[in-house]
């Protein structure tokens, strides 16, 4: 089963200190400012990684408390991305119950964090955000004690870099973004291509060529399109050539925006688009009737030079049962729950337990499509795409809004 | 005596203005000082800025720039929207008069059965609607089936093309225009439409002198009501299509006021656009009256 | 709004008798039954309906498809014990939640613009004229740009109110607290002074004139206005969204927008829709037959009543 995500949050705009000019003159201006610091806020980066503060008065929960009795625990989500068995069975063992609240973007979800409303657990945050969610206080830091299962997690969890001592965060989900085409009516095959992130710019598909509503992995995909693969770039140059790519794209194909990556490739409503390995690897749900999975494809480039990401689960601030927020953590890294978890989502969980040959065997991925797979080594060669300082996020905020809706 | 009089009815219609000036005066006042406001730094939060002293014109710039400027981007899409609107609105038009018109005049003792079919979907949601529209135009829905079996080539309806867009349009807003051409062509006095046959004029130009006149009202109430929501519309656009060639300014609207760091540039673009559906709201209010004072 | 209720239009449909001049052309009978305008009219409701009616029928479909017929089966409704709107928690909480706000929202915005419009066409002055405007304003203002007023005002100014089904009545009220103030205003035009001044001259005070007066003869554009009430709040995704906290008060139209909005949703959505239509379908014939009843032996009554719910009253 799909998520549908908009990559919005990131650092702040400042707009009365910019000139930011949009348009097809490529006016973008900006401050290049240090990729290390926003000045507040750290900035993780893989080779920066970050020790977030414990503030005082936000201190984790003591150790060896009881799972609250009676109570309701308020899962704060995004729309379709935990399976509702999974929910169920854990409010079964721990005698609970469980309110599943989504949201279809991250900004809501802050928004609404911000403006006071409390939850007990976060799943999903997407690391760019966690600079946000800690300095704001959101959420609180993990007593690892209640947690146990990290074991079952790839040792990476121990430390990542956007978390060092995994002191907020445990992971969720990971997965990459690739191109996804349809194999019986797209000719080309972006394993034999020489540029493959060029594939959705052809005219001869008009109509038919979709991209992410998302503001990081639709630049990304005109930066990469045109070599460039720093994918937390402030250069403005960079993100106007990104753009004025977009735009070109949009005038070749009528490029669709959205993001139904999951259905429309299946349907044969979109033949190339760039899309989420676990969208993709939930192809087979979606399918019409008569029509094989075998027809779909993902494609992520062999050399690892390419987006990847994880999801965390956090516990809130708020939480009025944090000892169950703990537990529900504890639960989502178990094998057993992650393999029905992985069934419904597609995607992927960095259990060391969940390989491909795993995941084929239990017929939750087809064959074809092992490609959506995530292993460990490509992950660590990947592309981050990660919180950006404030200036340059404004650049690409912009950029997206004029491809978005410009022309 | 009089005061008295006065002091009862003012009483009944105190709570509904303390109910909008509290619920709605305010927080338009408040898109105002977002409008006018800075922003917080460290959030993506727009800081309203209540005193007007005080107001930036920073985020009007900026729209004014993006509208109307040298590199300006959203030109197009202001015009694409005033398009769409346009020729929905005519569609509306030339497809519902003659509906309203039948139903009015011509329905006989089935006038209530039309009726009834002719408000249905007033009353189911827009949502439905829309719904029920995707699963038929998609590639191999129904709509195209029925195409294929007069021997055409399935369409991509939904791949990004305005003409679906402007149909959901249509299809979206046409029973409002309906019902109010309905009601107005109900009010007609047979007489006068008797008068014309009598008088020797054939059905057409009775319909061009006598009935066409007196429809002129309903016609612009009824475009009234519907262009005006029409022009903030932007799910049609996302549902139907979502492509960036097809977007309204709805579209561009929402996109700023979900965009951190955007929400004031969201906000006067909205303001704008308000200013600008202001004048066929006060028309519209004019031509009630003196409606009314007939 | 034209008033259509004093109407008595039966009258007008009669089929016209042979013109005696001659027509045009000769054997065709210029005031005979418009077939063409007949046809066309029927084209019109069927690509208006059959769309609907194809949704709903695939409510019951015993598979995911939406356009493959695999069977007849309520498990979208109330048998699949995952994913029925009856088993899955979110759908549930959905249908409790529309009718939640729909009754709470009609019952505070229809006497709030009822008295409102009452008050306002009695009271001359700048308030009363600059509050009409404002209330014309809220008819027209995009729902949006409403709606995140809406939540930035719950969430800093009257941050007592915090998100949730409070906020989200305050919401809805606000925006349809207009139906009725206008649906009853133009009726109040229409009606005149002369059953006031009557009773008037018979010594009623005004209390007693809109009690025993005013009150029955408007009570068709009362009931109108609830219809219209309830069914735009059944139907209302904007501002509950935005002003939602949790899956407990997030009404059915907010499911359906989201998750619809990212793609397919699959047969479930249908029944909901399918739902929230069998719930507006039972209001207005409520307030049909309210109308009805209340206006018993007026000529016309019937469609009368129909024009008046959807509005024109």
């Amino acid at each position: 089963m799909p998520r549908r995500r908009f990559l919005t949050g990131g650092a702040r705009a400042t707009l009365a200190a910019l000139t930011l000019g949009g348009g097809a003159g490529g006016l973008l201006t900006g401050c290049a400012s240090d990729l290390a610091d926003a000045g507040t806020v750290p900035l993780p980066r893989p080779d920066h990684p970050v020790t977030w503060p414990v503030f005082p008065g936000n201190g984790p929960i003591k150790p060896g408390l009881p799972a609250e009795q009676d109570a309701t625990l308020q899962v704060y989500t995004w729309e379709a991305y935990i399976n509702q068995a999974c929910v169920n069975s854990f409010a079964k063992k721990y005698k609970c119950k469980v309110q599943v609240t989504t949201f279809n973007t991250m900004n809501e979800a802050l928004s609404k964090l911000r403006s006071g409303l409390s939850y007990d657990v976060l799943v999903g945050a997407t690391v760019d955000v966690l600079g946000q969610l800690i300095e704001g206080k959101l959420i609180q830091p993990l007593n690892h004690s209640y947690i146990p299962n990290i074991g079952q997690a790839w040792p990476d969890y121990a430390s990542p870099f956007y978390d060092q001592h995994w002191q907020y965060t445990v992971p969720y989900t990971i997965y990459t973004t690739g191109i996804s085409w349809r194999k019986d009516l797209v000719h080309e095959n972006p394993y034999a291509m020489a540029n493959p992130w060029a594939m959705p710019w052809q005219p001869k598909y008009k109509g038919r060529v979709a991209i992410l509503d998302d503001y990081r992995e639709g630049i990304c995909l005109g930066l990469m399109k045109n070599g460039l693969f720093d994918l937390n770039t402030t250069d403005y140059r960079q993100i106007a050539t990104s753009r004025q790519a977009l735009e070109d794209l949009i005038g070749l194909v009528n490029l669709r925006i959205d993001n139904n990556d999951y259905s429309e490739v299946p349907t044969g409503q979109t033949w190339i688009t760039n899309a989420w390995s676990g969208d993709m690897a939930a192809a087979a749900s979606y399918m019409p009737k008569g029509v094989n999975v075998d027809v779909v494809g993902y494609w992520f480039p062999a050399d690892g030079r390419g987006p990847v990401a994880n999801d965390t689960n956090v516990v809130l601030q708020s939480s009025s049962s944090p000892v169950l927020a703990h537990l529900f953590l504890n639960y989502m890294l178990d094998l057993p729950v992650v393999l029905e978890n992985i069934s419904w989502n597609g995607y992927m969980q960095p259990l060391t337990g969940v390989t491909p040959q795993v995941l084929v065997k239990e017929q939750i991925l087809p064959p074809s499509l092992t490609s959506t797979a995530v292993a460990p080594s490509a992950f660590r060669r990947g592309l981050f795409e990660l919180q950006l300082p404030v200036d340059a996020d404004a650049l690409w905020q912009q950029a997206w809004l004029v491809v978005s809706n410009g022309i | 005596m009089r005061n008295k009089r006065n002091a009862f009815w003012i009483a009944l219609a105190t709570p509904g203005i303390i109910w909008l000036a509290v619920l709605f005066v305010v927080p338009f006042y408040a898109v105002l000082s977002i409008a006018m406001g800075k922003l917080n730094q460290l959030y993506e939060a727009p800081v309203a800025v209540w005193n007007p002293l005080s107001w930036s014109s920073s985020n009007v710039i900026d729209v004014w720039r993006d509208l109307f400027g040298a590199a300006s981007f959203a030109g197009p899409i202001l015009g694409r929207t005033l398009a769409y609107v346009a020729i929905a609105s005519l569609l509306c038009l030339v497809i519902g008069y003659p509906a309203a018109y039948f139903v009015a005049r011509f329905s006989g003792r089935r006038k209530a059965l039309f009726l009834v079919l002719l408000i249905a979907p007033f009353w189911i949601s827009y949502m439905m609607r829309m719904l029920a529209w995707i699963d038929l135009l998609s590639t191999g829905g129904y709509v195209n089936k029925a195409l294929g079996w007069v021997g055409i080539s399935p369409v991509n309806w939904l791949g990004g093309s305005s003409v679906t867009v402007v149909l959901g349009l249509v299809y979206g807003y046409i029973p409002y225009l309906i019902l109010v051409l309905y009601a107005g062509l109900d009010r007609i006095d047979p007489a006068l439409i008797e008068a014309g046959r009598d008088l020797g004029l054939g059905r057409a130009r009775t319909f061009v002198h006598v009935t066409l006149p007196l429809s002129r009202q309903p016609i612009l109430t009824g475009l009234l009501i519907t262009v005006l929501p029409m022009l903030g519309d932007y799910y049609t656009n996302q549902m139907l299509s979502g492509a960036a060639s097809t977007s309204m300014i709805g579209n561009l609207i929402q996109g700023q006021l979900g965009t951190p760091g955007l929400e004031g540039q969201g906000a006067v673009l909205s303001l704008f656009l308000l200013i600008v559906l202001l004048v066929p709201m006060i028309y519209y209010v004019f031509a009630t009256n003196a409606e009314a004072a007939r | 709004m034209t008033d259509t209720s004093a109407l008595t239009s039966e009258k007008a449909t009669e089929t016209p008798p042979v013109a005696r001049r001659a027509s045009r052309l000769p054997g065709r009978n210029p005031w005979g039954h418009p077939w063409f305008l007949e046809g066309f009219t029927w084209l019109y409701l069927i690509w208006s309906l059959v769309p609907i009616a194809i949704a709903v029928l695939f409510s019951f479909n015993n598979g995911r498809s939406q356009s493959a017929w695999q069977g007849f089966s309520w498990r979208w409704y109330f048998s699949d014990p995952v994913n029925s709107v009856l088993h899955n928690p979110q759908l549930h909480a959905a249908v409790i939640q529309t009718a939640r706000l729909s009754v709470l929202t009609t019952l505070i915005a229809v006497p709030l613009g009822v008295a409102f419009a009452l008050g306002i066409n009695r009271w001359r002055g700048p308030v009363p004229s600059t509050f009409n405007f404002v209330m014309i304003l809220s008819y027209v203002i995009p729902e949006l740009i409403f709606g995140v007023s809406m939540f930035f005002v719950f969430t800093t100014l009257f941050s007592s109110v915090h998100l949730g089904t409070l906020a989200e009545v305050l919401g809805l009220v606000t925006w349809n607290v207009s139906w009725p103030a206008i649906v009853v205003q133009a009726r109040l035009v229409t009606l005149g002074r002369q059953y006031e001044e009557a009773a008037a001259d018979l010594g009623a005070n005004q209390f007693q004139v809109m009690r025993r007066v005013l009150l029955p003869l408007l009570a068709p554009a009362i009931f109108a206005s609830a219809v219209l009430v309830f069914s735009g709040v059944v139907d209302d995704f904007v501002i509950v969204d935005l002003l939602s906290s949790n899956a407990g008060n997030t009404p059915m139209s907010v499911i359906i927008y989201s998750t619809q909005h990212g793609g397919n949703g699959g047969p479930a959505l249908n029944a909901l829709g399918s739902i929230m239509l069998a719930m507006s379908l039972i209001i207005v014939i409520i307030g049909y037959v309210g109308y009805r009843l209340l206006t018993r032996g007026e000529r016309g009554s019937g469609l009368a009543a129909l024009t008046a719910i959807s509005g024109e009253g």
